[in-house]
């Protein structure tokens, strides 16, 4: 049992990371506090991303040769970089999100002058927007 | 409200693990991600594209369109932050 | 793998980002969203993942941060929960 949950301790750490950032963004209030939530959300699955191409024993994937050998490559001892490449990507979209989400709050914010999310309801409600 | 969201994430979260079940474990050097198309990025990547950085070398040569889409995306969201932040003149809507 | 340091770099990443959601000051909510970033990013150079550790210490807790402090500052600094 215990050899079972350590063999796959990242998939544990990334759920638990999603779970706080997912009950961040369903159960506060404040609009920052699900932002906040999100990020960590985000955060989780690029962790589990970069974790399942880690493989035991094996190195970074920069190669010290020189280049243009023609020796043989050991896969097994270098990292897979897809899952790399592609959460590069991931990041850099995640923080496009996050202004883009950050600009909208702000919009909010001027027009009903609070962030929390039953303020804003109950204000919508009493001017029948 | 706070129970609720307990609740789902809670639901969320039991399904997240028993889908853990079939993962592959921590550091498989055979699993389903590292056997397709990652040792042919690996063997190949520095012999065709001079660089010892497999990542950069996927990363902007391999899928050098999805860099550049990308860029649209960042490119997009600067500006529309720049366009609701902006400040409204007199008599102009927006 | 060191599991020492995964141990320790995992628990302080859970108690970070537990802290973030929690605090009802949101500026410090978003300092420690940017501590949290870093341990993050510690965890993936463990992992070998140097190049996403690199764009996430840069850009995640980097840009990200400041983006978050400027719409704190614009805004209330207060929050409920």
């Amino acid at each position: 049992m215990l050899d079972y949950v350590i063999s796959k301790y990242n998939f544990w750490i990334y759920i638990i990371l999603m779970m706080i950032g997912l009950y961040a963004m369903i159960g506060k209030k404040n609009l920052v506090k699900k932002l906040i939530g999100m990020n960590v959300f985000q955060s989780a699955i690029i962790l589990f991303y970069v974790s399942i191409g880690v493989k035991a024993g094996a190195t970074v994937p920069i190669l010290s040769g020189h280049g243009h050998g023609h020796e043989a490559i050991d896969v097994a001892s270098y990292i897979n970089p897809l899952p790399h490449v592609l959460m590069l990507t991931a990041i850099v979209v995640s923080i496009a999100t996050t202004g883009i989400a950050l600009a909208t709050l702000i919009l909010i914010y001027r027009k009903y002058n609070t962030l929390e999310e039953d303020e804003i309801l109950k204000i919508r409600k009493e001017t029948g927007a | 409200m706070k129970v609720i969201a307990l609740i789902a994430v809670i639901m969320t979260g039991a399904l997240l693990i028993y889908g853990v079940e079939d993962m592959p474990g921590w550091g498989d050097p055979n699993s389903p991600a590292s056997s397709y198309v990652s040792p042919q990025y690996i063997q190949e990547a520095t012999e065709k594209t001079a660089t010892p950085n497999i990542v950069t070398a996927v990363l902007a040569d391999y899928r050098s369109y999805d860099t550049m889409g990308e860029t649209v995306v960042v490119f997009t969201a600067a500006i529309g932050c720049i366009l609701m932040l902006r400040k409204k003149r007199n008599g102009e809507g927006g | 793998m060191i599991w020492q340091l995964d141990l320790i770099l995992c628990l302080f990443i859970i108690i970070c980002a537990i802290a973030a959601i929690n605090v009802k000051d949101l500026l410090a909510a978003v300092i420690i969203l940017g501590a949290y970033s870093f341990f993050m990013c510690l965890l993936w150079t463990e992992m070998g993942a140097v190049d996403v550790a690199f764009t996430e210490a840069s850009v995640g807790a980097g840009v990200g941060t400041v983006l978050f402090i400027a719409a704190v500052s614009k805004t209330k600094r207060r929050s409920k929960d």
